[in-house]
């Protein structure tokens, strides 16, 4: 494992790597990668956070911010994909601190490919703007976000697919949930896909709702109690964001992660 | 003795009274069959047992095992021994079978279920009702078909071994072959320890399997015959019509019945669990 405390160019190599951020300052790193690598960052400390990221061609980028900082943290991420790159890029959020994200992909080359998946348990503020923008033909971009509010929280997802004039054949999805278990709270998302090219995919979803009292029902007729309940259905409603690192070992230890955080709710 | 002892149930759903005063005493081991024309009443009694937020009982009194149920939670309700299986059991995107039944056992045991263990059991259970092996690691419910929720509440049955299980149509969406499957399940934990089962069924091949020892027909709300199996044969041959004319009593109008609200799935885990990971 890694330690990062100052600014620092990433080059990820083959396979997975694990990366602690840990400063007291503002950081700067750049992130790059051919082949396929996948990491993981554990934000554990950063006062605030640009990332610049870059996918060569042909080379498949898989990270995974898990940010554990009990501190404010705010981010301006942008990524460049190539040509038949293939970058995953994914957040779980699960901690009470607030948190406010910009995240820029430009998907740069034919066959480019990224999508953004965020996990978010929100007990305070978080905030997402994120625009991905289909430069070249034939490109993919997805985003999915779903969210967890909980008392207090207060989540903002602001989700852009931009398709430039030129760029045919090009695709934009993007999905956004938003589930709480208790009325009165505030979550607001915007679905936006801003298209300028007549031959594309686009499509865009969004929900936002406390749980369905019948599901509750069926699971507390089984015996568990209400915080149970509530701990088991947000489990399966964010735990699918450690799936973008294909291994099982680190997504069993952010699972139980995630567990003992929504158990202690 | 672990007896469901329930007394003048009254129960109303959205301000519409549909219990009008139940009596039914449910004995350790005992089996009984409720039987009665649509919307008059059965799935209304079971989830006024289970504690359904939406059935509130205005009148009378539900006991088990001595305590007073209507105190109860929901799930209280559950780890007291009581289980109900469901004629639509829920879909629940991103939660595994495995995590739901290891979760719900747990919380009848002062220690976690040892993980070898767990499996051992869900593994035999699964082996039992004849599903699929991946039925663990599956969303619970999730893209099932009708015969496989029935089964799967069975497989939860098992697992759980309620003192007094109640089966609301569960028959409904098996085949034929499904339905034995399930009786023998029913029948094999039956002969482990005593078991209570209220069983509605509309056929009377269900209730053959299961052999209930007494039946109980629901008419508007009440009660309105009571006998051994043979009532249910009877049913069976004739229907209900001489029971309206024997005891000149009128069912309760279908139409008039409320219906279980249509829900739109939203949850967005079920088309990641449908896509490409």
């Amino acid at each position: 494992m890694n330690t990062i405390r100052v600014n620092q160019d990433i080059r990820l190599s083959e396979g997975f790597s694990e990366y602690v951020i840990d400063s007291e300052r503002d950081l700067e790193l750049t992130l790059s990668g051919e082949g396929k690598c996948q990491a993981l960052f554990r934000i554990k400390h950063a006062k605030s956070l640009r990332l610049r990221g870059y996918t060569a061609d042909d080379s498949e980028m898989s990270v995974l911010f898990w940010n554990e900082s009990t501190d404010p943290l705010v981010s301006d991420e942008s990524f460049e994909v190539n040509e038949r790159a293939h970058l995953s890029v994914a957040y779980g959020e699960c901690e009470a601190a607030e948190t406010r994200r910009k995240i820029y992909v430009a998907l740069r080359r034919p066959y480019a490919f990224a999508e953004v998946h965020s996990a978010t348990l929100a007990a305070n503020r978080k905030e997402y703007r994120m625009n991905v923008v289909n430069f070249a033909p034939h490109t993919t971009g997805e985003m999915n976000n779903y969210a967890v509010v909980l008392n207090q929280g207060r989540l903002m997802i602001d989700a852009i697919g931009t398709i430039v004039k030129g760029a045919k054949g090009a695709k934009s999805h993007q999905t956004s949930r938003a589930l709480s278990f208790e009325s009165g709270q505030r979550s607001t998302i915007l679905p936006e896909l801003l298209i300028d090219e007549n031959d594309v995919e686009a499509s865009h979803a969004m929900s936002i709702g406390r749980v369905d009292d019948e599901q509750l029902y069926y699971l507390m007729s089984r015996g568990l109690t209400m915080p149970q309940c509530t701990a088991l259905i947000s489990a399966g409603y964010l735990l699918p964001v450690a799936d973008v690192i294909d291994n099982e070992e680190v997504r069993n230890v952010l699972k139980a992660e995630l567990e003992r955080k929504l158990s202690a709710l | 003795m672990k007896t469901l002892k329930i007394e003048n149930l009254h129960v109303e759903v959205e301000g519409k009274e549909i219990l009008k005063g139940v009596n039914l005493t449910v004995n350790e081991g005992e089996v009984h069959a409720l039987m009665g024309p649509n919307g008059n009443g059965k799935s209304t009694l079971l989830a006024a047992i289970m504690g359904h937020p939406n059935y509130k009982v205005t009148e009378g009194s539900i006991e088990f095992d001595g305590q007073n149920v209507l105190e109860m939670t929901v799930d209280e309700r559950s780890r007291a021994g009581l289980f109900l299986a469901m004629q639509y059991p829920q879909e629940i995107p991103g939660v595994t079978n495995s995590d739901f039944m290891r979760a719900a056992m747990n919380v009848r045991r002062e220690s976690p279920i040892p993980l070898f263990t767990f499996i051992k059991s869900m593994e035999k259970t699964i082996r039992d009702l004849e599903m699929k092996e991946d039925l663990a690691h599956r969303f619970l419910n999730e893209g099932f078909s009708g015969g496989e929720k029935k089964r799967n509440e069975i497989v939860q049955m098992e697992l759980l071994k309620p003192d007094l299980a109640m089966l609301d149509e569960l028959d409904s969406g098996l085949d034929v072959d499904a339905l034995h499957i399930v009786a023998k399940a029913i029948n094999e934990m039956r002969k482990e320890y005593p078991l209570s089962l209220i069983v509605v069924s509309h056929y009377e091949r269900f209730y053959e399997l299961i052999e209930p020892q007494f039946v109980h027909v629901l008419v508007d709300g009440v009660i309105a015959v009571e006998g051994d199996a043979g009532l249910a044969r009877r049913i069976d041959e004739e229907g209900y019509d001489w029971i309206y004319k024997e005891y000149e009593i009128q069912p309760a109008s279908e139409a008039a019945a409320v219906r279980a609200p249509i829900r739109l799935d939203a949850c967005a885990v079920s088309q990641k669990a449908q896509g490409k990971r």
